[in-house]
């Protein structure tokens, strides 16, 4: 598909501070998120999880940050056309819009590819690699949490995307949607995403995590690492661009 | 004075008559309108979407005023563009005093700021993660923008038909920059006043009935897109 990208260097980001009515409330020094690589980021309530998530999706400016992206060098406004382009936030309860499942999956599809013909064999193709076929032409919004989160990440897979960012996906759904969830993420990993995972469940997703972070007080932290190769948060090309 | 079941009758057999005098001031009427509607609903409907989504200085004080300015009376806006067009007026050269383009210059400024409130109101109700999902999926934004209006259709639907009904019942403005000619500005509101004020209640009962019908029809309809939005 047309908006493949080369997912072979990682997304730095350097001294990424945030700060809330005066509170600072994210100061980060660095965030790598590696291709092929699933990062579980831990945290309270509060931690900054989610504002450190949204600022690598390109959502939310940070006061200030550094971001290499294939090692160029941009300003945030630059940094923020290419989180947006390369990186997809997946809400902790994801949005689907007014239409069918397909229509849904397809959304994405449009912006990168041109021929109708092909955004629906490839719609096609994704709902038969997540056993979604059935459901194409529902409504989305008559879905239920599990079918709605697996939609959501079908949606996402078929942008092929450099960077998923998953805010506590597995908290609304039940085991058996846990399950299938999880599987999904860990062929979005062998696809060659770079992932990182919010949440409270670290167990279930045991099987696809290779790094542990700890997000406290808005500093991040190594908690453990199953990663044969280290810490990859600490390893990566020095960042070359400062923001705002 | 004749009697209203008198006149009751005289109107329906002047609506199923064919009155050609009656149906081209219900022409006048609906074209007058309709295009008022379709020059201020675009730009009414992204100027909502500006106030609803984008963070900047004066944005309340014009969402007050947007507010404000729904409640200004019909004959205010209509001494506004008369004003305005008149000979002595800034526009006066345009020489456009007495047409059906100044009567729908004058039903654009009356329906844009309901137009703008309605349509804020749907659009500031939607969740903001439909913007964010279209962005992150790689939408441009004006394809977000576009996709968030879509969700709340039926919102912005409901905002048009507030406004067309406004407009389409309005008579201060249409009097007074319209002139009331028969045949070029004469509208259903207009005509009613002009025929009630004869004593001739036969064409304002059946001009009447064409309004009430339209506001039923049009209701009816949005309760059927609603309700089918629904059941989807």
């Amino acid at each position: 598909m047309s908006n493949l990208l080369a997912i072979d260097t990682p997304v730095v980001l350097e001294g990424v501070r945030k700060q809330f009515a005066g509170r600072t409330v994210l100061d980060v020094s660095r965030f790598v998120i590696a291709p092929s690589c699933c990062t579980f980021l831990a945290g309270d309530n509060g931690a900054g999880k989610t504002t450190l998530l949204r600022i690598a999706a390109g959502l939310d400016a940070p006061d200030q940050a550094a971001v290499t992206i294939d090692g160029c060098c941009r300003d945030w406004a630059a940094a923020q056309k290419q989180l947006q382009g390369n990186v997809i936030y997946f809400h902790q309860v994801p949005y689907l819009f007014d239409s069918t499942v397909a229509d849904n999956i397809a959304y994405g599809l449009r912006f990168a590819m041109r021929s109708r013909a092909a955004i629906r064999q490839r719609v096609d193709a994704a709902l038969d690699w997540a056993g979604l076929g059935h459901l194409a032409e529902r409504n989305a919004r008559q879905l239920s949490g599990g079918e709605r989160q697996r939609v959501a990440l079908v949606r996402a897979w078929v942008l092929a995307p450099r960077v998923l960012l998953l805010d506590e996906p597995l908290s609304a759904i039940d085991a058996h949607a846990r399950a299938q969830t999880v599987d999904l993420i860990r062929r979005l990993k062998h696809d060659g995403a770079g992932l990182v995972i919010t949440g409270h469940q670290a167990e279930a997703l045991m099987p696809v995590v290779d790094e542990r972070l700890h997000l406290q007080h808005g500093e991040l932290s190594q908690a453990d690492t199953t990663h044969a190769a280290g810490s990859r948060h600490q390893r990566g090309a020095p960042p070359l661009v400062l923001v705002n | 004075m004749e009697s209203l079941s008198g006149a009751s009758r005289e109107a329906f057999y002047l609506l199923l008559s064919g009155d050609p005098e009656l149906w081209t001031v219900v022409g006048i009427s609906f074209s007058v309108s309709l295009r008022a509607i379709l020059i201020a609903a675009p730009l009414a409907i992204v100027v909502a979407f500006v106030l609803a989504h984008a963070r900047f200085p004066g944005r309340r004080p014009m969402l007050s005023a947007f507010n404000a300015l729904q409640a200004v009376p019909a004959v205010v806006v209509g001494l506004t563009v008369y004003l305005l067009l008149s000979r002595s007026g800034p526009f006066g050269n345009l020489r456009l005093l007495f047409t059906q383009n100044a009567m729908i210059l004058g039903q654009v400024l009356l329906c844009f700021p309901l137009l703008v409130a309605l349509s804020h109101a749907a659009l500031q109700a939607l969740d903001r993660r439909a913007w964010e999902t279209a962005r992150t999926l790689g939408a441009p934004p004006w394809r977000a923008m576009l996709t968030t209006m879509h969700e709340v259709r039926f919102g912005l639907l409901a905002a048009l038909i507030a406004g067309f009904g406004r407009i389409i019942a309005e008579v201060g403005s249409s009097l007074m920059v319209g002139g009331n000619i028969l045949g070029a500005t004469r509208n259903i509101p207009t005509a009613i006043a002009l025929e009630t004020s004869k004593g001739e209640y036969a064409q304002g009962i059946a001009l009447g009935a064409v309004l009430l019908a339209l506001a039923l029809a049009l209701n009816m309809a949005l309760g059927m897109v609603q309700g089918r939005g629904e059941m989807a």
